[in-house]
């Protein structure tokens, strides 16, 4: 059993997108998210296709690459975009076949839906694919920064959630290396009724909880030894983030991109 | 205790006891100067890895004092917890597990972690960086993502990130304990670098050899400093060694044999030392010495002159590999194609004993997973006990029937006793309750656990849940066992048990194949398989791989020769007539004893 991660998955290069801040970038693919909705015709749709292509092609991602990336959650769309297709019952009808109906509303939401949520998982691709772990936690940290402002663990959780993409890895192999060991004991993983397939998990699951709760054993030495003490204090950064010009110029893209859906609406 | 200011540590009379009424130190004193180089030794449990916490401020006794770099963190009891923050600043760990120590995705960033906590500035930062990834030889992969490194890499990340916080103290709690030859070197070269410039490194090792490098050794024995002194001070109580769990370096124990044997050379730690000694002592006798020892090298019982390859011929192979690929499809990272194995063949007779030996990234693994019959190859076939493992189904019927023994196997425990996860094997064959029950205390006696059957796994000692994962497999009684580095991280006694173990599974006529990364080990085995890179490069009886044209060779490509051929080559370079090809520390003995003039005991 092979696991697939697909977290994390940062290709090195130095691309205009590649230099922007991560808080720019991370921020800019939130807003395309939400935009994205608001996309209702075949003008606004290639205005998104248009911006999608562009930020791909300013990545510099090989284009194998980025598709891949996208693949598994593009399956979904598709899934989807047939239920849409069965379910919508709008407009005329096309077909009707007993309880099989379809009608231009179900074809409109099938095809638009989906095509316009492929923009998003653009963006969001090129987000993971242009920032290192590192620099994600650290767009989170600073979104989480008004949080610390009041008291709540703002900084800490940002760092549990880079800690979290660090040892994603890690765990996988320590899963993948348990299940192994399990099933050449003999163990009937995937196998037989739901109840025997819940309880031939426990073996793995539970090695696996204690194989991580040593790890975090570790790493909270590991952390100490560092004198890592949390956000308070003396801490400094390496590289602290700065906006630069070209930072401005992407956010004036993005609204750009949302200027020109409202005008085509 | 004495006054002095140079002292890095001052333990006086320190205790500490754990929550579950163990003492895991019992009033020890110890006092450690800037620039000095203490190995603590002991057995599993014998409170080295505590005093290695306590030494980087990570513990805090309840009885005793403790100054750190000048800082009175503990006064009789008294634990001043600012005193510790700031002594912590000046002090750096590095252990085992290289993957519990590394937090960020990025080489440099991890490095640059400590330093930010510290409140450094960012040039400096930036500054650091690059000098202690230079220092540690990782400047080429400052931005590569660490869990893509080899264990050795990964722990000189580590080391460099404790480096940048400019310690004035760096403990090290077994730092090469899960890497090769090759790592644990370069780990040791970095030690002796600080030192030189004035850093106090406490080394905790299971490693006899390494102790030798340092200025002074602790023996640590129930929470107490048994032994203290110079190297060769600790290592010539003979009687003490042993019963703390120890065994002696190479040279004394080779010095040991032959002094044994007749021949007149000192007792020393020292390699050269007895190096000299030999090939002085083989001088007057070079002109009677006969020649034979090249062609019969020792009395090895197994040394049946003949081609590896046709002596499958006449036995039954347990695990057939013909020409055979495999890539792991890994599709979203774009590294598809890149071939773990490719047209890799191999034959494993039965009741035989193989060695799998290569660097990190060779293949080891994967050839394991598919003799295991947990994939099937992408090209050419694996048959197993006369199954092939094409097809899904008789894949899964031969789970059951092979033993495999992970890395670090204690990870497979999972069950509320001993008892029951050593039956869960058994169990899932089928076998009846009392056939289960029988075997499970078979098991559990063979590994010697028969007391702690209704204890929790978890426990247990580190040693101990490896024994008892080991019991968890041996339990299924495999006619093929498959281990993958069974002894990294295990002390001496741990190692010798675990010999002990797998030669009585052998004897029942198991076939067992392992990957190792010492050469020691391999040379016992009836064969040994060389991987690089995807490929076998050499496979044969020990004696033709490590035979002396291939040294250089196995040194290309990451490895090297079994400790006492090293030493032999080294004695006929100063001078000694030719010694053979001894493959164990016993055989090198009786080949210079004999080029002595001293004859065969």
């Amino acid at each position: 059993m092979a696991f697939r991660v697909s977290i994390g998955q940062y290709h090195p290069g130095t691309s205009p997108l590649h230099r922007l801040d991560p808080r720019t970038k991370a921020a800019g693919a939130l807003v395309v998210c939400v935009a994205v909705f608001f996309i209702g015709d075949a003008a606004q749709l290639a205005l998104g296709f248009a911006f999608a292509l562009a930020i791909a092609a300013l990545s510099r991602v090989p284009v194998g690459k980025l598709l891949r990336s996208i693949r598994p959650l593009v399956a979904v769309l598709f899934v989807l975009g047939i239920f849409n297709l069965l379910l919508v019952r709008s407009g005329h009808v096309l077909v009707g076949l007993g309880s099989l109906v379809i009608t231009t509303g179900g074809v409109r939401a099938a095809v638009l839906y989906p095509l316009r949520m492929v923009v998003a998982i653009v963006a969001v691709a090129v987000l993971l694919l242009t920032a290192t772990p590192a620099q994600l936690a650290d767009a989170f940290d600073a979104a989480l920064a008004p949080l610390s402002r009041i008291g709540l663990p703002g900084h800490e959780l940002a760092m549990v959630f880079s800690l979290m993409l660090r040892f994603v890895p890690t765990i996988a192999d320590e899963a993948s290396a348990i299940v192994d060991a399990q099933t050449v004991r003999g163990a009937s993983l995937g196998e037989g009724s739901p109840v025997r397939r819940l309880r031939a998990v426990i073996p793995v699951v539970v090695a696996l909880l204690a194989s991580s709760a040593r790890h975090a054993d570790g790493l909270a030495r590991a952390l100490d030894a560092r004198c890592y003490e949390g956000g308070s204090g003396r801490r400094t950064r390496w590289h602290p983030l700065r906006f630069a010009v070209r930072d401005a110029v992407a956010a004036a893209c993005v609204a750009g991109f949302c200027l020109g859906l409202a005008l085509l609406a | 205790m004495r006054e002095s200011p140079s002292s890095a540590i001052e333990l006086e009379a320190v205790t500490l006891r754990y929550p579950h009424g163990v003492t895991a130190l019992d009033h020890v004193s110890l006092s450690i100067a800037a620039g000095e180089r203490v190995c603590v030794l002991g057995a599993n449990g014998s409170g080295k890895s505590t005093l290695a916490l306590a030494c980087c401020g990570l513990l805090a006794p309840d009885e005793g004092s403790v100054s750190l770099v000048g800082h009175a963190c503990c006064v009789d009891g008294q634990v001043d917890l600012a005193a510790y923050r700031e002594a912590r600043r000046e002090l750096g760990l590095v252990f085992q597990n290289p993957d519990d120590q590394i937090v960020t995705t990025v080489v440099a960033e991890d490095v640059a972690f400590g330093p930010e906590n510290l409140g450094v500035a960012p040039d400096e930062i930036g500054r650091r960086v690059e000098r202690e990834l230079h220092r540690v030889a990782l400047q080429e992969l400052a931005d590569a993502d660490p869990s893509r490194l080899s264990g050795g890499q990964k722990q000189r990340v580590a080391i460099a990130g404790a480096l940048a916080m400019r310690p004035r103290v760096l403990v090290f709690d077994e730092p090469g304990a899960l890497l090769d030859m090759r790592g644990r070197r370069s780990i040791m070269a970095v030690m002796g670098k600080l030192a030189a410039e004035g850093v106090a490194v406490v080394h905790v090792t299971h490693f006899m050899d390494e102790a030798l490098a340092a200025d002074r050794v602790v023996v640590m024995d129930h929470g107490r400093i048994a032994l203290m002194g110079t190297p060769e001070e600790v290592f010539a109580s003979v009687d003490g060694l042993r019963g703390l769990g120890l065994e002696r370096p190479f040279a004394a124990r080779l010095s040991d044999r032959l002094r044994d044997r007749g021949l007149d050379v000192p007792w020393t730690c020292d390699e050269a030392e007895l190096e000299r000694a030999v090939a002085h002592a083989a001088q007057p006798a070079h002109g009677e010495h006969t020649d034979d020892a090249r062609t019969d090298g020792a009395p090895a019982s197994s040394d049946v002159p003949g081609k590896a390859p046709t002596q499958g011929a006449s036995t039954e192979s347990v695990v057939s590999v013909r020409n055979v690929s495999y890539a792991y499809g890994t599709a979203d990272d774009g590294r598809r194609g890149r071939k773990a194995l490719d047209g890799v063949s191999l034959e494993v007779p039965a009741g035989s004993t193989l060695a799998i030996v290569g660097q990190t990234g060779s293949g080891k693994s994967t050839l394991l997973r598919l003799v295991c019959a947990l994939e099937a190859p992408d090209a050419g076939e694996v048959v197993v006990a006369g199954v092939p493992t094409a097809r899904k189904r008789d894949r899964r019927r031969l789970h059951g029937r092979i033993g495999l023994v992970m890395q670090r196997p204690e990870r497979q425990l999972f069950a509320q006793t001993v008892r029951e996860d050593v039956s869960f094997g058994p169990r899932n064959l089928g076998l009846p309750a009392d056939e289960v029950a029988r075997r499970c205390d078979e098991a559990l006696a063979l590994v010697g656990l028969s007391g702690k059957a209704d204890a929790s796994p978890f426990e247990l000692s580190g040693g101990q849940q490896r024994l008892c994962a080991i019991a968890g497999i041996l339990a299924m009684r495999p006619r093929l066992l498959v281990l993958d580095e069974p002894m990294a991280g295990l002390d001496p006694r741990g190692r010798a048990e675990l010999m002990r173990i797998l030669a009585s599974v052998r004897e029942g006529g198991a076939t067992i194949v392992q990957v190792t990364h010492s050469m020691d080990d391999a040379a016992r085995c009836d064969r040994v398989v060389v991987l690089d890179r995807s490929h076998v490069i050499m496979a044969g009886r020990p004696r033709e791989v490590f035979a002396a044209r291939h040294g250089q060779e196995l040194r290309d490509v990451g490895l090297g020769m079994p400790r006492s051929l090293e030493v032999a080559r080294s004695l006929e370079g100063a001078g000694v007539p030719c010694l053979g090809e001894p493959l164990g520390i016993d055989e090198l003995a009786d080949a210079i004893a004999r080029a002595c003039g001293k004859g065969t005991a």
